[in-house]
């Protein structure tokens, strides 16, 4: 009898933290062109055709540096080891928060000050939303995954609320939706794309703050020695639920901040229903996160290619395919490469008789 | 009122059978995060076959199978290879979205162009239907409650939840007992999510994917500890919210998002109730749920 035995790896793989993405990618995307092509028909070469032409596209850049912020957020919760899947519904409150400043108090008037206010607002309101979560895994003992992902669906129903009833605007041809968000508080294009230079900013600062923390603060090591060891992390005094709730706040904060900058960015105002409208953005950070390995130098090639991956949906959506269900199942084929293919970072499989 | 308890029928099937698959499969020790994915999905394939064949039963059975068989993948992957049960479970999510939508949408055009009326391929909802359903539901969950309490499968089953490196030590094959809790859970949970669309909705709807009946299910069996006939009481409660929104919402006065909202509200709030309250002793989850099981050396 020949048996495959697993077995513990006594030095990790080498270069495994780009062996891992690399490969769940590509057997990630094979995967899903075989269900693609078994279920709709659709030619795995003009799949790839189209995934490649993605790489290049004008607006590719737009979704990474989001990606990127959203991949952040995720990041600073995974490394200790807190499953934040609400990243959607912090992004939704982020934005709320965001278009009520906008459209309903005078701050919205004032120049610099105003987009400043707005994105800070929509960091505090995902920190909050997130907390809400952090509170009920560190006082009450509830997992995060389930009740992270409850709150999106309260998110998205909180701000259809608004939306469809106080917030209906005045100039909306019959659409429900609010009105436009004034002017000056839409963010600056960067020449020749559909992104803009306040996110790239935001990434840019946020980026390096998180590396900072993680290198070279207490509070950085902390978060990961939550990940790793939470025991270790109580026995040296540390009070283990602050740094659950912090984990969450923290992770929210950068989440609420993006919701609010795609509203100044992109959309400049809210339409109903908003789970029908949504980008889905929280959702792909949990790829990008786990694509990254975890690190944050890694994030903007991760968020690229899952960019690309997005914009390879979009444009078969233009085609009359379904942009989301290939989305979905780029995102659910690359996550289950890359569950399984993890694995062999640390153990691997020999052949016995 | 005899009728709205009877409206409430399809509804509570489709939770109650759900969330028992569901707590059947993770006292098995497997953390199943793709619930609601693959209800979407099961629910979609139900669809497909009954309209192309328009047979309402063979979408029934279809939907257990294909159901079951993520089952199977699930216990076999999560036990067999150390991975990340939560990461395993949202991939499956994610794509149970994906695939759902694929085979969805083209069946969604078919039945259009062919305008074929939901009740040809629908389960008729006559009392005499809605009665057995009703029984069918009731007794697969003293069934299961059974099979948990009574038998060896199911202290084989609890044992590999708890603590599967004892369990093996005391000769259960921990892999086998989580694939066989795996193919039952999912097959109800197939049978629960085809009567969502061949019952309940009579019907499929693109947005199928937004709506999180999966979560609710999940969060209707966490709160009754997983206990099969405890859970009848909080799906009853959950039906009869979900199906009662409307009246809810006039009574109250809430405007229609909120009522919609109301159940992840509930179903967070009664998840804390559960966990703040001396339940959470007395029915703990299993200790071992959604850890890696990994022996020192072994085969695939």
């Amino acid at each position: 009898m020949v048996y495959l035995v697993v077995l513990r790896r006594t030095k990790p793989l080498p270069y495994a933290s780009i062996l891992v993405p690399v490969i769940s990618i590509l057997l990630g995307v094979l995967l899903s062109s075989i269900i693609l092509y078994l279920l709709a028909s659709i030619p795995p070469l003009a799949l790839f055709n189209l995934i490649v032409r993605s790489f290049t596209s004008p607006t590719v850049l737009k979704d990474t540096l989001i990606l990127t912020l959203i991949g952040l957020s995720l990041v600073i919760a995974f490394k200790a080891s807190i499953w934040n899947i609400g990243a959607e519904g912090q992004f939704h409150m982020g934005m709320l928060v965001a278009t009520w400043i906008a459209l309903f108090t005078p701050i919205a008037s004032i120049p610099v000050l105003a987009k400043i206010t707005c994105i800070l607002a929509g960091a505090v309101a995902g920190a909050l939303w997130a907390i809400l979560a952090g509170v009920l895994r560190a006082y009450v003992g509830l997992d995060e995954v389930p009740v992270t992902l409850m709150l999106n669906y309260v998110a998205y129903y909180v701000l259809d609320v608004l939306v469809y009833g106080p917030w209906r605007g005045r100039f909306t041809y019959g659409y429900i939706r609010t009105d436009e968000i004034p002017e000056n508080l839409w963010l600056t294009l960067i020449p020749g794309t559909t992104a803009h230079v306040e996110v790239l900013a935001t990434v840019l600062i946020v980026g390096l703050a998180i590396w900072f923390m993680f290198k070279y603060t207490i509070v950085g090591l902390r978060l990961r020695i939550l990940g790793s060891n939470p025991e270790f992390l109580r026995a040296s005094g540390v009070n283990v639920k602050h740094m659950v709730v912090l984990a969450l706040g923290l992770s929210g904060a950068i989440a609420g901040m993006v919701g609010a900058l795609y509203l100044l960015g992109d959309t400049h105002r809210v339409s109903y229903p908003v789970e029908a409208q949504t980008a889905g953005y929280g959702y792909l950070g949990i790829l990008v996160a786990w694509l990254s390995m975890l690190d944050v130098r890694g994030l903007p090639l991760a968020a690229y290619v899952v960019s690309s991956l997005r914009v390879t949906g979009i444009t078969m959506q233009i085609a009359g395919l379904g942009g989301t269900a290939i989305v979905f199942l780029f995102m659910g084929s690359v996550l289950l490469t890359y569950t399984v293919a993890k694995v062999f970072s640390e153990y691997t499989i020999v052949i016995r008789r | 009122m005899i009728e709205e308890l009877i409206g409430i029928v399809p509804v509570f099937a489709t939770y109650y059978l759900v969330a028992l698959g569901h707590g059947f499969f993770e006292k098995s020790g497997v953390l199943n995060l793709a619930i609601d994915g693959l209800f979407v999905l099961g629910a979609t394939i139900a669809f497909a076959l009954a309209a192309y064949t328009l047979n309402p039963w063979i979408g029934v059975i279809g939907s257990s199978i294909v159901c079951s068989l993520f089952g199977v993948f699930i216990a076999y992957v999560a036990t067999k290879l150390p991975v990340s049960h939560g990461a395993l479970g949202l991939s499956l999510m994610f794509l149970g979205y994906g695939l759902s939508l694929v085979v969805g949408i083209p069946v969604s055009n078919y039945v259009y162009a062919k305008a074929l009326n939901p009740s040809t391929y629908t389960v008729p909802a006559t009392d005499t239907v809605l009665v057995v359903l009703l029984a069918s539901s009731i007794l697969i969950g003293v069934v299961l409650h059974y099979v948990l309490d009574r038998t060896k499968l199911g202290a084989m089953i609890k044992a590999s939840g708890e603590d599967p490196h004892v369990a093996e030590a005391l000769g259960v094959d921990v892999v086998r007992t989580r694939v066989i809790a795996g193919v039952i859970g999912y097959a109800l949970i197939g049978l629960g999510s085809a009567y969502f669309t061949l019952v309940w909705r009579s019907g499929w709807d693109p947005k199928i994917y937004l709506l999180g009946h999966g979560w609710i299910a999940f969060a209707i069996s966490l709160a009754a500890g997983r206990q099969p006939i405890l859970t009848m009481l909080t799906a009853s409660l959950f039906a009869g919210l979900v199906r009662h929104q409307y009246v809810v919402q006039v009574a109250l006065g809430l405007s229609t998002e909120i009522a919609k909202m109301l159940p992840f509200i509930v179903a967070l709030a009664s998840m804390t109730l559960f966990y703040v309250t001396p339940f959470k002793r007395k029915m703990a989850s299993p200790k071992s749920l959604g850890k890696p099981y990994y022996r020192e050396e072994r085969t695939v």
